[in-house]
């Protein structure tokens, strides 16, 4: 690791996505260069400059051979390899959502009406099904979620327990939305995540092993757009305080947290 | 396998400038992928395709069977990855390989192009691939390229093929690179006729979207003008 990016470490006051991300095994990155900014792999021989000195690849116990980083790795092998892969996760997930909605219709056709199930994938016509989307889209999720943050969050708070307006939900790609509403979405998901950043030195995080559960994001359901910058600040700021209400070292009694969001758990939440 | 079979894939895939054995390890590779060395099988046409100008207008073909062949058989992607890797190498030194044999460098683009054509993921062009074959036409269309008939004719060529996906993966690159053809047929002192001809009609095709008009196609193709 090199000098810099260990500074960068340990300094309290950098709070940076980029330096709480973590590779694929698990190990806390150094600062990413190669994820941000750059669509589609640079465009003047200079751009690919990055690529050298790196070590770009790396074994998993999953993988046959040497895995990307990330989705922008070096070399071209790889980058098609994960271009691969994200279709065809797209592609199983736009399989899912049709089941889901297929069920979805059918379950509430039986239950009489005003049910709240706010499951969206109601509008099985109304769903995004452009591919360049979808993957666009994908991408800025698995960016999200490839960060140690997104992991705690997961760990923390699991689904049941989410509270719309407080915990952060992942966009729903498959609803339709503008270029810059979903860009929006994403930031504020995004920065909401933060509040998950593992603690530098001088904070005191617990960390509150509830389990987690295994939906995945197909039927998370969208975020909801705070009314001022101002309140989404505080929600951010409040949030690990609401979930650090324990004091001392270990957890022993329901949390504090738990009894909290148990009076208050709405009957809607997927 | 009939003598008859065996020359039909020959032709299919081009392969004819390669020797006997050469030939076979390729047909197996089409065949029964798992039971050979696919980076050495990728190593070869990459080679070949440096070589061989005929080849490379078609490597993408052969290469689409043998990419599918090894996923259906085992869900493996060795060659594909290879070649894209060899690809990439040869890619960080097409200036070098461009100053040493001007058909090395036209060979690797058709190639690069054919690629991008043939080796679609999920019936999508791949991505990794876009800004690649884009430098490669921006440096042809660049002014000394536009001097060597050779190279505009392959720009011309490629964008014939695969013009129009190129500007749906990525539009402004195309424009950027139309540009350089306007200043290029404008302004370039020393373009041969043939050059310009070709410039004039891939400014038209584009601007027709990427289809000749019937009276544009008479004015190019007809064999009665002189």
């Amino acid at each position: 690791m090199s000098d810099w990016t260990r500074a960068k470490r340990t300094d309290p006051h950098s709070s940076k996505p980029e330096n709480r991300k973590r590779g694929i095994d698990g190990s806390l990155r150094e600062r990413e260069t190669c994820c941000r900014g750059r669509e589609n792999g640079g465009h003047t021989d200079g751009s690919y400059r990055y690529t050298e000195k790196r070590h770009a690849n790396f074994t998993t116990p999953e993988s046959t051979g040497p895995v990307s980083r990330c989705s922008r790795a070096a070399d071209w092998g790889s980058q098609v390899d994960d271009e691969d892969e994200m279709r065809r996760d797209v592609h199983r997930d736009m399989q899912r959502r049709r089941i889901l909605g297929a069920e979805v219709t059918q379950r509430e056709r039986k239950t009489s009406s005003g049910s709240s199930e706010s499951c969206d994938s109601r509008e099985g016509e109304n769903m995004e099904t452009d591919e360049a989307v979808l993957l666009r889209r994908q991408k800025q999720i698995n960016y999200g979620k490839n960060t140690l943050a997104y992991d705690r969050y997961t760990k923390e708070v699991p689904k049941h327990m989410r509270q719309p307006g407080v915990h952060p939900k992942t966009p729903n790609k498959f609803r339709k939305y503008s270029r810059r509403s979903w860009d929006q979405q994403i930031k504020l998901w995004k920065v909401k995540l933060h509040a998950w950043d593992p603690p530098t030195e001088d904070g005191q995080d617990k960390v509150l092993n509830i389990g987690e559960l295994g939906l995945d994001d197909v039927i998370d359901i969208e975020l909801d757009f705070p009314t001022l910058p101002d309140s989404d600040q505080k929600t951010t700021a409040s949030l690990p305080a609401h979930s650090l209400s324990l004091e001392g070292e270990d957890c022993s009694g329901t949390p504090v947290k738990v009894q909290k969001t148990e009076s208050r758990v709405e009957p809607d939440m997927a | 396998m009939l003598p008859s079979v065996m020359e039909n894939t020959t032709d299919d895939y081009k392969i004819q400038s390669f020797d006997l054995d050469t030939q076979m390890l390729l047909k197996t590779a089409l065949k029964d992928p798992s039971s050979v060395n696919l980076e050495k099988v990728s190593d070869i046409i990459m080679d070949q395709s440096l070589k061989d100008q005929v080849f490379s207008k078609e490597a993408g073909r052969i290469c689409y069977t043998i990419v599918q062949a090894e996923a259906k058989q085992n869900n493996g992607n060795v060659f594909r990855r290879n070649l894209l890797n060899r690809l990439q190498q040869e890619f960080k030194n097409r200036e070098e390989t461009r100053r040493r044999s001007l058909q090395e460098w036209v060979c690797y683009v058709t190639f690069i192009c054919n690629i991008f054509d043939y080796l679609k993921v999920n019936n999508m062009p791949m991505v990794a691939l876009v800004h690649p074959v884009y430098d490669c036409l921006i440096r042809l269309a660049q002014p000394d390229a536009l001097m060597n008939e050779e190279e505009v004719d392959c720009l011309v060529v490629q964008l014939h093929r695969i013009g129009e996906q190129l500007e749906t993966m990525n539009s402004p690159r195309m424009d950027e690179l139309f540009f350089l053809l306007r200043d290029g047929f404008l302004l370039q002192e020393g373009l041969t006729s043939m050059a310009r001809l070709l410039l004039l009609e891939i400014l038209e095709f584009r601007a027709g979207g990427w289809v000749l008009s019937s009276t544009a196609h008479k004015y190019y193709y007809s064999e009665i003008a002189d």
